[in-house]
C-alpha cells in the first residue's frame, strides 16, 4: 500500500487503520511511503510491519511483484503523495481517492511532463481547456475555472485498475474513465484518546473550533462575520482556530475579528494530546467548505466521532451525511445560515448533546476501517478477475495506435457484440 | 525444421493460391522437413471488418514451429521471429486499385484511416521478417513503390513437373488453362479460318462461366471448324492435361496483358513444346522469343494464322523450337527444390 | 449445407481432435456437404489466453451455414449457428485447479484469471445452438463448473467396418501409445501374478523412449519375455484389424481419462471383450462389469485375476465380445447418429 507516511497527512493515519484492519483480517501489508523524501525525516503514523520508501526501487519492485494486490492513497497534495505518480503508471494497482479535485496535483506533476500533460487535458477536456490550463493568473482563478470544468479525477482514473472513493458526488468521472470497478465506500477514520465527552457546558462560554490548514475554503471569515453579526453569539463566543496557518492570513483574519468585534484564538498546530483537549473543550465544530474539494472529510468525521455537534455545508459529502447528525448550512446564503445555526446551538444545550451523540454513534457504525478492508479485498478480488480481458484489450489498442490508428475501431457494433462476453466494463473503456 | 505455411482463408473457396500453399507444403517435406499450413478465415467485406481481423492475425501465438512462410495478407501479420514472405497479394484495394478508384474502402477520412492503418502494419511486418519474396515482378515493384521494401522475385515452380516429359511433337497446337475473354482463345478459332487445313487445334479447360465456353462452341460451329478443332470445356485431370500437352506440335497462350508467366506457359516450356503468343500478352514474353523458343504474333487473326501454320508445317523446327524453350525455362532455376532453399534460408 | 468445423490446435503436435474433426469431415462430405476444417493456433499460456480468446472472436465464418467447434477455446468463435462437440476444457483452470497439475500458484492474480476464464468459457457456451459432449464425464463437468446442459455424443471411428473377428487366441491385446498414464506397466505387473497361459501384446509408439524402456526392464525382470510381445511403434491400420481380429480380448485402462478412447471401440467393433479398471474414467461408460468386459480394480492382483477368467472362461469371454459389439448400438456409436444430431 502506497501512502503518504508523516502524521500531518490525514490519509496516512486513515491508512494506518486500514492496514491494521487488513492485518486483522489474515492478509499480508507492506506500507510505501509516498510522500517527498524530504518529508519522510518528519515523524511518521506507526503502521507496523515492513515500511519501504517510494524512492528505493528495487525493494519496492520486489514487493510489488510479490504482492497480489497493490493500493495507491490518492490525494490533491503533490508532496505528499508523489511517490504514488511515479509508481502507478508501471505498477497498477487500485487506487484510494481521497480528493475528486486533483488540479494541484496534476500542476506539480505537469511541471515536468507538460507535452504529456497537454495531451492529457486535451483528450479529456477538449483544445480549449488544455491551452488555457497553465495560463492562469492566480491560484484562485485557477481553481475557479477548474475545479468543475477539469478537476483532473479521469487522469487518475484512467490509470486505476479500480477506484474505492468516500462519497458519490464525483464519482461520474471515475464510472467514465476507469476500465475497472468503481466503489464508494464510507472513509475510516478515527477519534484516538476521544473521551468522547458530550458538549462541555461549563461556563457561559461558547466555545466554537475550526481545525485544519486555514486557507478561503475553510470559510473561516463567514464564521467571524455570522458570529459578529449577532450581538449573544459576539459576547459569549470563543472562536479558535487549530492548524497550519499563515503570517499574512493571521494579520488578516485577526483584523477582520477586531472589526467585528468577535474573540479569535489562533493556535497553529498542536501536537495530539493538545488536540484532542482542544476538540474536547470545544461546544461546537464547524467543518466548511465552500468549495468543497475532497470526497470525504476526516475532520467532520474526527469530529463527529468525538461526539461534537458539526456545523458543515450542505454541499457534496456533507450532504450525503444524516440530518439528524449535523447542521447543514446554505452555501448560497451562508453567512445568515450559519448564524442562525450557530445561534440555535448556543441556545440550546439539548440540541448540542442529542446531535452530538446520534453523530457519534452513527459515525461509529459507518466509518469503519474492518468495512473498508473488507471492501478493498473484494474489490482486489474483482480486479483480478477483470484485469485478463482488460490486458488484452490494451495489448490491442497500443497494437492499433502503433498501426496509427485510434482504439474506435475497437468500439463499433461489432467489436462490442465479440467483446461482450469478457464483461461490459472492459468494452466501456 | 518445422515449417508453418501461413495462408488466407476464403471459407468454402480453393483457388490458385491454396494449391500452391499445398504444393509448398509438399515440397518442404520432400526436402526433409515438417510443414503444416494454416489457413485463417478473413472476409473483407465490409472494410470495417478489416482491423479487426488484423488484429486477429496478430494476436495469435504460435508454438512449436520453428520458421513460417506466410503468403498474404493479412496472413503475413502473423508474429513469429523466423518469418519470410512470399508475397502473392497485398491488399492492393489499399494500394494499387485505391489509386485505380477499385476499392472497397469506403471515401473520406475512414477509408483514409484504413490505408494508413493498413500501410503501418504492412511496414510493421515487412520489416520483421527475415527476406520478401514475391510471385511476380508486377507485385515486387508495387510493393517497392508502395511500402519501400525490397524483394526478389520468386516465381512459383511447375507443380508435379515429372507430368512434362514432352514427346513427340503432334499434329496439333494445344490451348490449355482456363477459358475466359482475357484468355483469348476466341482468337486462336477466328485465326484458324485463315490457316491451311491441315492446322489443328485441342482448345481445352474449364470455362469461367458457362456464356465463356458457348462462346467458342458457338465460334467453332459458325466458322465451320469442326474437322480441325477438338474443345474439351472442362476441368481435367491433371494427367489428361499433361497428356494433351506432352502430344502437341507447340502450345499457344494469349492472354491480355498477364503479370505471370503463366503454368501453361511454363509446364509446355519443361516440356519441350514451342510456344505461340501475342504481342500484349504480358509475362509469357520473358520465355518466347521469336523464332528462337516459339513464335510471337500481332493478337489479330490473320497474324496469328501464319504462326499456326508454321508450327504445324515443320515438326523439326517445332521440336528445335521447343526444345530452346526448355533450355531457356531450364535456365531460369524456376524450380520447387531451389525454391524451398530460398524460402528458407 | 456448408459447414465449418473448427478447433484448436499446436502445430506439428498430433492431438485426439484432429482425429474426431478430419474423421467428420469424410464423413460429411460423404454426405454431400462442402466442408472447410478451420484449424487455429493455441498455446495455453495464462498470460496469453484472453489476448487468444479476443482473436477468436473476430473470426468471421459467416460464409458457413453452421460451425461445429471442438477444442479450446475454439468455442469462443461467433456464428449465428453454432454448434459445440466439446471435447474438454482447458482442465487446468477447471477441474484439475486443486491438483499438482496446476503449474500456477494459487494465487489471486491466478484466481481472477481462472474466475474470468469460466465466466467468458460460459458466456461463449450459452451462444451455442446445441452443445454435444464426447462423454458423461465432460458432460458433468459442462453441467458443474458452467451451469451448461449438453447431449452426450459418442466419437465413432472412421472405416469401422474393417474391424472383424477372426477367431480368439491366446493374447490380451493393449494397442494404444505407450504412455505412463496408459498404464501398460500395471499389465505386466499383473502378467507376473496369472496362473493360466494367458499372454500379452502391447503395441504402440511414444513420445519419448523411457517409458518403453521402463516396460522392456519390467517384461525382463518379471521373465515374461516369452509371454509379454512389446512392440515400441506406431503399427499401421491393418496390422492393427489384424490383432484385434485375432485376440482374445482387448484392454484399456489409462488413469482417470475423459472419453472412451478409440481403442475401445475398435475392439467392440471387433467382437472382443474388454479389460478395464475402475480408475479409467470415460471408458466406464462403455464397459460394464460382467456384461462387455470386465471392470478390474486398478491394481495387479485384480488385473491378473480378471486376465486369467478371460483365458479359462472362454465361451463367457466370446460371448461377452459379441455384448461388447451390441453395445455400441445401444450407446448410438456411429456416423449415422452423429451426422443427425449434428445435422439437426
Amino acid at each position: 500500500m502506497f501512502t503518504p507516511g508523516l502524521q500531518a497527512s490525514a490519509i496516512g493515519r486513515m491508512s494506518t487503520l486500514v492496514v491494521h484492519a487488513l492485518r486483522a483480517a489474515g492478509h499480508e501489508v507492506t506500507v510505501v511511503r509516498c510522500e517527498l523524501e524530504s518529508l519522510m525525516k518528519k515523524q511518521s503514523h506507526d503502521f507496523g510491519g515492513t515500511v519501504l520508501s517510494w524512492g528505493n526501487q528495487a525493494a519496492v519492485k520486489a514487493a510489488v511483484a510479490g504482492a497480489d494486490s497493490v493500493v495507491y492513497q490518492v490525494g490533491n497534495n503533490y508532496d505528499f503523495h508523489i511517490g504514488c505518480l511515479e509508481w502507478l503508471p508501471r505498477a497498477p494497482g487500485i487506487v484510494c481517492l481521497h480528493d475528486f479535485f486533483l488540479g494541484h496535483l496534476f500542476w506539480a506533476w505537469a511541471e515536468r511532463n507538460r507535452p504529456a500533460a497537454h495531451a492529457i487535458l486535451r483528450s479529456w477536456y477538449g483544445d480549449t481547456v488544455s491551452e488555457r490550463y497553465f495560463a492562469h493568473p492566480d491560484s484562485d482563478s485557477f481553481l475557479a475555472s477548474t475545479v468543475d470544468a477539469a478537476p483532473m479525477t479521469e487522469w487518475i482514473g484512467a490509470m486505476a485498475s479500480g477506484v474505492i472513493t468516500h462519497s458519490n458526488w464525483g464519482a461520474e468521472r471515475l464510472w467514465r474513465s476507469c476500465a475497472g470497478p468503481v466503489h464508494v465506500v464510507p472513509l475510516p477514520y478515527n477519534a484516538p484518546a476521544g473521551r468522547g465527552a458530550a458538549a462541555h457546558s461549563n461556563g457561559p462560554t461558547f466555545h466554537v473550533l475550526t481545525i485544519g490548514h486555514v486557507n478561503p475554503n475553510k470559510r473561516v471569515a463567514s464564521v467571524i462575520r455570522a458570529i459578529g453579526n449577532s450581538s449573544v453569539l459576539r459576547d459569549h463566543t470563543v472562536y479558535r482556530l487549530v492548524g497550519r496557518i499563515q503570517t499574512d492570513t493571521v494579520v488578516a483574519l485577526s483584523s477582520l475579528a477586531r472589526r467585528y468585534q468577535v474573540n479569535l484564538l489562533i493556535s497553529d498546530e498542536l501536537d495530539d494530546d493538545a488536540l484532542v483537549s482542544t476538540i474536547d473543550q470545544a461546544d461546537v465544530v464547524t467543518c466548511l467548505r465552500w468549495p468543497s474539494l475532497e470526497a470525504a472529510s476526516a475532520s467532520a468525521i474526527e469530529s463527529m466521532l468525538y461526539g461534537k455537534p458539526v456545523i458543515v455545508t450542505d454541499t457534496h459529502f456533507y450532504s450525503e451525511l444524516p440530518d439528524d447528525c449535523v447542521l447543514k448550512i446554505d452555501p448560497e446564503d451562508e453567512i445568515s445560515s450559519l448564524q442562525g445555526a450557530l445561534e440555535k446551538l448556543y441556545e440550546s444545550p439539548e440540541l448540542r448533546s442529542t446531535l452530538g451523540a446520534r453523530a457519534k454513534e452513527w459515525a461509529g457504525a459507518t466509518f469503519r476501517a474492518d468495512h473498508y478492508a473488507q471492501c478493498l479485498t473484494r474489490m482486489a478480488a474483482d480486479v483480478s478477475r477483470v484485469r485478463p480481458a482488460l490486458t488484452a484489450i490494451e495489448r490491442l489498442t497500443s497494437t492499433l495506435a502503433g498501426w496509427g490508428a485510434s482504439s474506435d475501431w475497437l468500439s463499433g457494433d461489432e467489436s462490442r457484440t465479440a467483446l461482450a462476453i469478457f464483461g461490459s466494463s472492459a468494452l466501456d473503456n | 525444421m518445422k515449417v508453418l505455411i501461413v495462408n488466407n482463408m476464403a471459407p468454402f473457396v480453393w483457388g490458385g493460391a491454396e494449391e500452391l500453399a499445398v504444393h509448398l507444403q509438399k515440397n518442404v517435406i520432400a526436402a526433409g522437413h515438417e510443414a503444416e499450413v494454416l489457413r485463417i478465415p478473413f472476409q473483407w467485406e465490409p472494410a470495417s471488418r478489416i482491423p479487426s481481423q488484423m488484429l486477429m492475425v496478430r494476436a495469435f501465438e504460435l508454438m512449436n514451429v520453428d520458421h513460417v512462410i506466410a503468403l498474404k495478407f493479412p496472413a503475413y501479420l502473423i508474429r513469429h521471429p523466423r518469418k519470410t514472405l512470399w508475397l502473392l497479394h497485398q491488399y492492393r484495394q489499399a494500394y494499387d486499385l485505391f489509386d485505380a478508384g477499385q476499392t472497397n474502402l469506403p471515401p473520406g477520412p475512414a477509408g483514409e484511416e484504413l490505408r494508413t492503418l493498413i500501410r503501418n502494419a504492412d511496414s510493421e511486418s515487412f520489416a520483421e521478417t527475415r527476406k520478401i519474396f514475391t510471385n511476380s515482378e508486377v507485385t515486387r515493384q508495387r510493393l517497392q513503390n508502395y511500402n519501400g521494401f525490397d524483394a526478389e522475385v520468386l516465381l512459383p515452380p511447375i507443380n508435379d513437373a515429372e507430368l512434362f516429359d514432352g514427346g513427340q511433337a503432334g499434329d496439333y497446337v494445344f490451348a490449355g488453362g482456363r477459358i475466359n475473354d482475357m484468355k483469348r482463345q476466341y482468337l486462336l478459332l477466328e485465326a484458324l479460318r485463315h490457316a491451311p487445313r491441315n492446322v489443328k487445334l485441342l482448345i481445352a479447360g474449364p470455362p469461367d462461366r458457362p456464356a465463356d465456353g458457348e462462346r467458342l462452341r458457338a465460334l467453332v460451329e459458325q466458322l465451320g471448324l469442326a474437322d480441325r478443332v477438338r474443345l474439351d470445356l472442362r476441368f481435367l485431370p491433371r494427367t489428361t492435361y499433361a497428356e494433351y500437352l506432352n502430344g502437341a506440335a507447340a502450345v499457344a497462350y494469349l492472354p491480355f496483358d498477364e503479370d505471370s508467366l503463366g503454368y501453361v506457359s511454363m509446364e509446355a516450356a519443361l516440356a519441350g513444346k514451342a510456344l505461340i503468343t501475342t504481342t500484349d500478352s504480358g509475362g509469357i514474353l520473358s520465355l518466347v522469343k521469336h523464332n528462337e523458343t516459339g513464335w510471337v504474333a500481332e493478337p489479330e487473326a490473320e497474324a496469328l494464322a501464319s504462326v499456326l501454320a508454321q508450327a504445324c508445317e515443320n515438326p523439326q523446327r517445332a521440336a528445335a523450337r521447343g526444345a530452346a524453350a526448355k533450355a531457356l525455362w531450364l535456365s531460369l532455376g524456376i524450380n520447387w527444390p531451389q525454391t524451398v532453399e530460398k524460402l528458407l534460408q | 449445407m456448408k459447414i465449418a468445423l473448427c478447433s484448436s490446435f499446436i502445430p506439428f503436435l498430433p492431438s485426439g481432435a484432429r482425429n474426431i474433426v478430419e474423421w467428420l469431415q469424410a464423413m460429411l462430405e460423404k454426405e454431400g456437404h462442402q466442408v472447410e476444417r478451420v484449424y487455429l493456433p493455441e498455446v495455453d499460456a495464462p498470460d496469453l489466453l484472453f489476448q487468444q480468446m479476443t482473436a477468436f472472436r473476430w473470426i468471421d465464418l459467416s460464409a458457413a451455414d453452421r460451425v461445429i467447434c471442438f477444442r479450446p477455446q475454439s468455442h469462443l468463435i461467433r456464428h449465428p449457428h453454432k454448434i459445440l462437440w466439446f471435447i474438454h476444457h482447458l482442465r487446468v483452470f477447471y477441474d484439475l485447479w486443486d491438483t499438482p497439475y496446476r503449474t500456477y500458484e494459487d494465487d489471486l492474480r491466478h484466481r481472477g484469471l481462472r474466475d474470468a476464464l469460466h465466466q467468458a468459457d460460459t458466456a461463449a457456451l450459452r451462444e451455442a445452438r446445441h452443445v454435444f459432449t464426447n462423454s458423461q464425464v465432460v458432460s458433468e463437468r459442462l453441467t458443474h463448473f458452467n451451469g451448461i446442459d449438453s447431449e452426450v455424443l459418442y466419437p465413432p471411428v472412421i472405416d469401422a467396418e474393417r474391424f472383424h473377428s477372426r477367431g480368439h487366441n491366446d493374447e490380451i491385446v493393449y494397442v494404444c501409445r505407450l504412455e505412463h498414464h496408459k498404464r501398460q506397466h500395471l499389465l505386466v505387473e499383473a502378467m507376473a501374478l496369472t496362473r493360466t497361459p494367458v499372454r500379452l501384446r502391447l503395441c504402440g509408439a511414444s513420445i519419448s523412449n523411457t517409458y518403453p524402456d521402463a516396460l522392456k526392464q519390467q517384461v525382463a525382470a518379471a521373465g515374461l519375455q516369452g509371454r509379454v510381445m512389446l512392440e515400441n511403434r506406431w503399427i499401421s491400420e491393418q496390422e492393427k484389424v489384424d490383432v484385434l481380429a485375432d485376440c482374445l480380448a482387448a484392454a484399456y485402462l489409462p488413469l482417470d481419462e475423459d472419453s472412451y478412447g478409440y481403442p475401445s471401440i475398435e475392439a467392440s467393433h471387433a467382437r472382443k471383450a474388454l479389460l478395464t479398471t475402475s480408475d479409467s474414467g470415460g471408458v466406464l461408460e462403455l464397459v460394464r462389469d460382467g456384461d462387455n468386459g470386465i471392470v478390474a480394480a486398478p491394481t495387479p492382483q485384480s488385473l491378473a485375476a480378471a486376465m486369467d477368467k478371460l483365458y479359462t472362461e472362454r465361451q463367457r469371454t466370446v460371448a461377452m465380445g459379441e455384448r461388447a459389439h451390441a453395445r455400441l448400438d445401444e450407446l448410438n456409436i456411429s456416423w449415422s447418429h452423429v451426422l443427425k444430431r449434428l445435422l439437426a
